[in-house]
C-alpha cells in the first residue's frame, strides 16, 4: 500500500462506524471481511476471501491481479451490483449490506459511478442524453445543465448531440466518465477503463481521473494496465480472491 | 412530452433502432385490429340492412279467433280486452276479412277483402289519398289494380256491387300477414257480418309487441284457446340472435389473427431485449430502477400496439366506406352507429392489450435479470 495523501489529514476516523483509511479520513467505500463464493459446476468457487478494503475521499486506488483473481467481483460488490456471501460493506459510512434491491439501486445511483471497459453507452442516445441517463427517471430539472458542464469539463462541450457511433473510443470513455459523475458520487468504480484505448488516449483518461480525485471523488480502477498503477495513489493486488 | 415521459423517449428510440422489425411487429397488430373491426362492422351492417328490410313487421301482433274452438269472429268483449292490453303500447286496428272475386275493365281476379274505417293505420296510398274515415268506395291493392287495369276514379265490382276506386295502395315491402298488394279495402258497413275477425296491433317496438302478445294470450286463452296470436318479434329475435352469433364468429376469427400478432410481438420483444441485455444491465448499474426498466420495455410493446391499432382502425374505416361505395343497398347511414364505433374502439383496445400482454414477459424477464449477469453479456 502506498503512503497517505498529504492533502487529507483533518478528518478523524469515526470509531465503530468504519475503519480508518490510510489517510485517516472516513472511507467512501469499505469492505470488511467480505467473502464471495459461487456455486459453479461441481463445487464452490471462492471469488473473494476475507477482503478488508477501504478507500478515502479523493483517493485513486488501482486493483491489479491475474485474470480470475476476483477483481471484477470485488468491484461489483463495492458497487452494490453483487452481494457478498459474508462480511459487511459500507458506502459513505452507511452499512449497505442488507439493503433490498430497490434500495441498492438508489444507493448506487446516488453514491457510485461506473466506468466500463466497453464504455457501455446507449447507442440510441446522444452524448448529453447518455450522461443524464442515471437521472432520466428522476424529473431532475438541473441534470441537463450538470451534464453539459461535465461534458464541457471532459472536453466534449462541442459533441453534446453526437450519438456514440460518431465518437472515438477515448471520447466515449469520457462520456462514460461524465455519466458516472452526474449524481456527484463519492466514488467512481472503473473496470479496465483503459483496456480498449491506446496509450495516449488512456493517458488522457487517467489524467481525467486525477482531476476527479482532486475534486474529492475517489476512484477505484480494476486493471491489467501498468499505466493505471502509475497514476494511482496506491495499488492493491488480488490473488485468488485475497488482498496482498 | 418525452421530457416528462422518459420511458416514451427510450422506447421510441429503441423501436427506431430496427425500423423494419418494429414495422413488421406492428403490421401483425394492424392486420388483427383490421380483421376484428372490419368483420365486426360488416356483420353489423349486414344485420342493420337485413332488419331494416324486414321493416316494421316485428312490431305487429295479429289476433284472430281460433277456428278450432268454434269461433269465427272476435266477441266485443275480446276486442275490449285486446284494446285494453294494447293501450299506450301501440295502435289497434280491428278488421273484417273475407275473400272475393273483383271485376273491372273486363278482367277478374281473386282478392283479399279487408273491412276497416281507418285504412290509414295499416296502409299507405300510391295514388289518391286514404280517407281518414272510410265511408264509401274501394281502396285497391297495387297488384289488383294492375291486373284489373283500374286507376283512381275507375270502378271495381265486388260481389255484384260497384265501388269507385278512391286510392291505390303502395306496394308492401314487408312480409306481413296483412299484405296490401292483393287486397281490396272496403268500409266496414259493406260487410254482412258486423263482428271483426282479426285485430292488427301496431306496437311501438318489437319488445312491446312481444309483451302485448304474451299478455293477450294470458288474458284470453286462460281456459280455452279462444284466439290465436301471431307475432313476428320472436322470429326477428331469432334472426337477431343468428346475426349476433355470426358476428361473434367473425370477430372470433379476427381475434385469432390478433393473437398471432401478439405472438409476433412477444418474439420481437424477446429478441430485442436479449440483444440489449448489456444495455439493460447498464441502465440498472447506473441506478435506473427495475420498475423503470420494466416500464420502458412495456411502453415499447404498447407503442407497437398503438401504432398498429391506429393504422388498423384507419384501414377498417376505409374498407367500410369502400363497402358502402361499392355495394348497393347499404347506406352510409349504416356506418356511424354506436355498435360500429364500439368495434373500432374495442379492436384498438384489444390490439393494445395484446401488445401489452405479449411484451410483459420479455420486459419482466429483462428487468429482473441481475445487472451483474447482464453486464457480462
Amino acid at each position: 500500500m502506498t503512503g497517505p495523501d498529504p492533502a487529507d489529514g483533518a478528518a478523524r476516523p469515526e470509531r465503530g462506524a468504519t475503519a480508518a483509511t490510510a489517510s485517516g479520513a472516513r472511507p467512501v467505500v469499505e469492505l470488511r471481511g467480505v467473502t464471495k463464493t459461487y456455486e459453479s459446476g461441481g463445487g464452490t468457487v471462492v471469488a473473494l476471501s476475507e477482503v478488508d478494503f477501504a478507500v478515502a475521499p479523493g483517493e485513486f486506488v488501482a486493483v491489479v491481479g491475474p485474470s480470475g483473481s476476483g477483481k471484477s467481483t470485488m468491484l461489483n460488490v463495492l458497487g452494490l451490483l453483487d452481494a457478498p456471501s459474508e462480511g459487511d460493506r459500507y458506502l459513505a459510512g452507511r452499512d449497505v449490506t442488507g439493503l433490498t434491491d430497490a434500495e441498492r439501486t438508489d444507493a448506487r445511483k446516488d453514491a457510485v459511478g461506473f466506468v466500463f471497459q466497453d464504455y457501455h453507452l446507449i447507442p440510441t442516445l446522444t452524448a448529453l442524453e447518455n450522461v443524464t441517463l442515471p437521472t432520466l427517471f428522476d424529473r431532475d430539472g438541473a441534470a441537463d445543465d450538470r451534464a453539459r458542464d461535465l461534458l464541457d469539463r471532459v472536453g466534449l462541450g462541442d459533441r453534446l448531440d453526437h450519438t456514440p457511433d460518431r465518437l472515438s473510443g477515448g471520447q466515449k470513455q469520457r462520456v462514460a466518465i461524465a455519466r458516472a459523475l452526474i449524481n456527484r458520487p463519492g466514488v467512481l468504480l472503473a473496470d479496465e477503463p483503459t483496456g480498449n484505448l491506446d496509450r495516449a488516449t488512456g493517458t488522457t483518461i487517467l489524467e481525467e481521473f486525477r482531476r476527479i480525485c482532486a475534486a474529492g471523488v475517489a476512484v477505484v480502477a480494476v486493471t491489467h494496465d501498468d499505466l493505471v498503477t502509475e497514476y494511482a495513489d496506491r495499488t492493491v493486488e488480488l490473488v485468488d480472491g485475497a488482498l496482498r | 412530452m418525452t421530457a416528462r415521459f422518459p420511458a416514451l423517449l427510450m422506447a421510441r428510440r429503441n423501436l427506431s433502432r430496427n425500423r423494419l422489425r418494429s414495422a413488421l411487429a406492428a403490421l401483425g397488430i394492424v392486420i388483427g385490429v383490421l380483421a376484428i373491426a372490419t368483420l365486426g362492422i360488416f356483420g353489423n351492417v349486414l344485420q342493420t340492412t337485413a332488419t331494416s328490410e324486414l321493416g316494421g313487421i316485428g312490431n305487429q301482433v295479429i289476433v284472430s279467433p281460433n277456428a278450432d274452438a268454434g269461433s269465427e269472429t272476435l266477441s266485443p268483449r275480446e276486442l275490449r280486452e285486446v284494446r285494453r292490453v294494447a293501450a299506450d303500447r301501440g295502435t289497434v286496428v280491428p278488421l273484417i276479412t273475407d275473400g272475393a272475386v273483383a271485376r273491372g275493365s273486363g278482367e277478374s281476379t281473386v282478392v283479399q277483402l279487408y273491412g276497416t274505417d281507418d285504412p290509414g293505420a295499416l296502409f299507405e296510398a300510391r295514388d289518391g289519398t286514404l280517407p281518414t274515415r272510410h265511408r264509401q268506395g274501394a281502396i285497391v291493392g297495387s297488384a289488383v289494380a294492375d291486373r284489373l287495369g283500374v286507376e283512381v276514379g275507375g270502378a271495381v265490382e265486388i260481389e255484384g256491387t260497384r265501388y269507385r276506386v278512391v286510392a291505390v295502395l303502395a306496394e308492401g315491402e314487408d312480409v306481413t300477414p296483412v299484405g296490401p298488394d292483393e287486397a281490396v279495402v272496403l268500409p266496414e258497413d259493406e260487410f254482412a257480418q258486423d263482428r271483426y275477425d282479426r285485430v292488427v296491433i301496431g306496437a311501438d317496438s318489437g319488445r312491446a309487441a312481444a309483451a302485448v302478445a304474451a299478455e293477450i294470450r294470458d288474458r284470453l286463452n286462460v281456459r280455452t284457446e279462444r284466439v290465436s296470436v301471431f307475432e313476428l318479434s320472436a322470429v326477428l329475435e331469432r334472426i337477431g340472435e343468428f346475426f349476433a352469433l355470426l358476428n361473434a364468429f367473425l370477430v372470433g376469427l379476427g381475434s385469432i389473427s390478433l393473437l398471432v400478432a401478439g405472438v409476433s410481438i412477444f418474439n420481437v420483444m424477446l429478441m430485442s431485449t436479449a440483444e440489449r441485455r448489456q444495455e439493460i444491465g447498464v441502465l440498472r448499474a447506473v441506478g435506473v430502477r427495475r420498475a423503470d426498466v420494466l416500464r420502458t420495455l412495456l411502453v415499447e410493446a404498447v407503442l407497437l400496439g398503438v401504432a398498429g391499432g391506429l393504422l388498423g382502425v384507419l384501414a377498417s374505416v376505409l374498407l367500410a366506406l369502400g363497402l358502402v361505395a361499392y355495394v348497393d343497398g347499404i347506406g352510409l347511414a349504416a356506418l356511424p352507429t354506436l355498435a360500429n364505433a364500439a368495434y373500432l374502439v374495442g379492436a384498438f383496445a384489444f390490439g393494445v392489450l395484446v401488445s401489452l400482454v405479449s411484451g410483459a414477459y420479455p420486459a419482466w424477464k429483462a428487468a429482473r435479470e441481475r445487472p451483474v449477469e447482464s453486464l457480462r453479456g
